[in-house]
């Protein structure tokens, strides 16, 4: 499903995010990614969703080489790709529900197939008697699943978190990943790039470890060692 | 899909345009100042080639005949002068013919008209009215003319008014000039004062810019609803225009008739008879510098 080859990130004058990684996810596959900050982590998250451009090295998502990926196609490699992102990026003066809708509106999907998506990925991920209230009405965690809601609408084949329970507690942090995992069982490939250690001991899934750009471990049923 | 796609856009360019409802109200007065010095100076091309024309009027060299003059003999030196190299047209004006035109001349001055009743008869001479090809070759046409010894030539009008009609064209042309110069000056300010504005609201939605481009927007649906904000910018410039141009025009055609007396100057029935021609033309015009200042500033700060 993603496949990285000798995969480098340079930023000038020579600051490597990403050096010489190679990875290959499987379809289907829940995977973390760990590392302290500023390890490179979100740099990989930006490559593979067309917002950089890898230094060297190829970058193949769903059988698709997006190494050199042109302007006009990023949008369409955006809508095969579901992201969340620690910060939420909800717009604050619509509804939960708006939010959801605008993520297909802006791909010109018509209104009857926009009501009747955006409900049931509401319902997937608990927020559906929650749905006309606004994001500042809501806490942390019914945000983000908003977020991941809207990442959801595509149904999108795979789904990268970035340190998605960042800015919430224990037990909305729980909540997510529980959905996450959900999401997973559907067939959904999820890739969670996270620094919280309890989340990944308590997955027991892949974890690969990326330390100083590259990457120091990648185990099948791996625990956060640093 | 893509008719969907548009209306979604307009909604968007709407909103935009509400949101930003001061920054939009200001675009669109210096969209109006702008059109403002293009129509002034559509309106000083419109009089000053007025003013040429009646000057050039008056240019007409007359030669005024004896009365008791037959008409085959007139006929013969209009003819004879016709030939000549430096003339256009020779128009005979007869006895009758100009005590008509002088009545309906001075049709509301009872005291003339009764005074060319008291007279019992017709005083005024037959004519030859002689419009030169070329104004600028004006003296050469006055030396030809000057050689014609005939004696049914009773008085040559040489008046030169090449001198007033230069001062005329010198004037407009200065006048355009500086017309143009507002204009330009003016389409400038309009350029940078919509870059900015649009630089303005795509930094205000710089947030949800992103957001749609982290949910698959195309590019063409993130910038179109700022390039059709341009577009209505220089419609709603448009129509201001025209509710303030008009009530002014009409203000000032009556000063204009008293001041061309005698000459049809119709600046309200010009801008009448050109309507969709002036201001459709404006419109593209504004909305084509609309367009390219909105595609530049999209281009360069919608990266986000």
């Amino acid at each position: 499903m993603i496949k990285l080859e000798n995969i480098s990130k340079i930023y000038p004058p020579d600051i490597k995010a990403l050096y010489k990684v190679n990875l290959h996810i499987k379809p289907g596959e829940f995977v973390s990614i760990v590392g302290r900050s500023g390890t490179g982590k979100t740099t990989l998250v930006k490559l593979l969703i067309g917002e950089e451009r890898p230094s060297q090295g190829k970058i193949i998502v769903g059988g698709w080489d997006i190494t050199n990926i042109g302007q006009a196609e990023v949008p369409v490699l955006r809508r095969q790709i579901g992201v969340v992102f620690q910060d939420f990026k909800l717009l604050n003066r619509k509804t939960l529900f708006e939010n959801v809708c605008f993520a297909l509106q802006v791909c010109g999907e018509p209104q009857s197939k926009i009501n009747g998506i955006v409900p049931q990925v509401l319902k997937i991920v608990g927020l559906e008697n929650k749905m006309h209230r606004y994001p500042s009405t809501v806490s942390g965690g019914e945000q983000q699943r908003a977020v991941i809601a809207r990442a959801l609408v595509h149904r999108p084949k795979i789904l990268l978190a970035d340190e998605p329970t960042g800015n919430l507690d224990s037990i909305n942090a729980d909540e997510i990943i529980e959905i996450l995992q959900k999401i997973n069982k559907f067939g959904t490939t999820v890739l969670l790039v996270t620094h919280n250690r309890d989340v990944v001991n308590k997955l027991r899934k892949r974890v690969i470890t990326i330390e100083n750009g590259l990457i120091v471990g990648d185990q099948a049923v791996g625990k956060y060692i640093l | 899909m893509f008719l969907l796609s548009i209306l979604r856009v307009i909604k968007f360019s709407l909103q935009d345009f509400v949101r930003n409802i001061w920054l939009s109200v200001i675009t669109i007065i210096i969209i109006v100042l702008a059109l403002i010095s293009v129509n002034l100076l559509l309106v000083v091309k419109v009089l000053g080639t007025a003013t040429v024309n009646a000057v050039k009027e008056k240019v007409d060299i007359s030669l005024y005949l004896k009365s008791e003059s037959e008409e085959s003999r007139i006929l013969a030196l209009r003819s004879k002068i016709s030939s000549l190299g430096s003339v256009q047209e020779v128009i005979y004006i007869s006895k009758q013919e100009a005590i008509d035109s002088f009545r309906e001349k001075h049709k509301n001055n009872p005291e003339i008209l009764a005074a060319l009743l008291e007279l019992g008869r017709n005083p005024l001479s037959p004519s030859l009215v002689i419009k030169p090809k070329d104004i600028n070759n004006y003296e050469e046409l006055i030396v030809s003319l000057n050689k014609i010894d005939d004696q049914l030539i009773e008085s040559r009008n040489f008046d030169d008014h090449r001198a007033m009609l230069a001062k005329v064209n010198d004037i407009t042309e200065k006048a355009s000039r500086v017309g143009l110069a507002i204009s330009l000056l003016f389409i400038l300010i309009t350029i940078l004062v919509v870059y900015n504005t649009v630089r303005v609201a795509i930094y205000t939605h710089k947030r949800e810019i992103g957001i749609m481009k982290l949910v698959g927007a195309s590019n063409w649906f993130i910038r179109a609803p700022y390039l059709i904000s341009g577009i209505i910018y220089g419609f709603l410039g448009v129509v201001a225009i025209i509710i303030i141009l008009y009530p002014l025009l009409s203000f000032i055609q009556p000063y204009l008739e008293v001041f061309f007396y005698g000459f049809k100057v119709n600046i309200l029935e010009y801008y009448n008879s050109n309507f969709f021609t002036i201001f459709g033309l404006e419109f593209l015009a504004v909305t084509l510098v609309n367009f390219l200042a909105s595609l530049v500033a999209v281009g360069k700060y919608s990266k986000v």
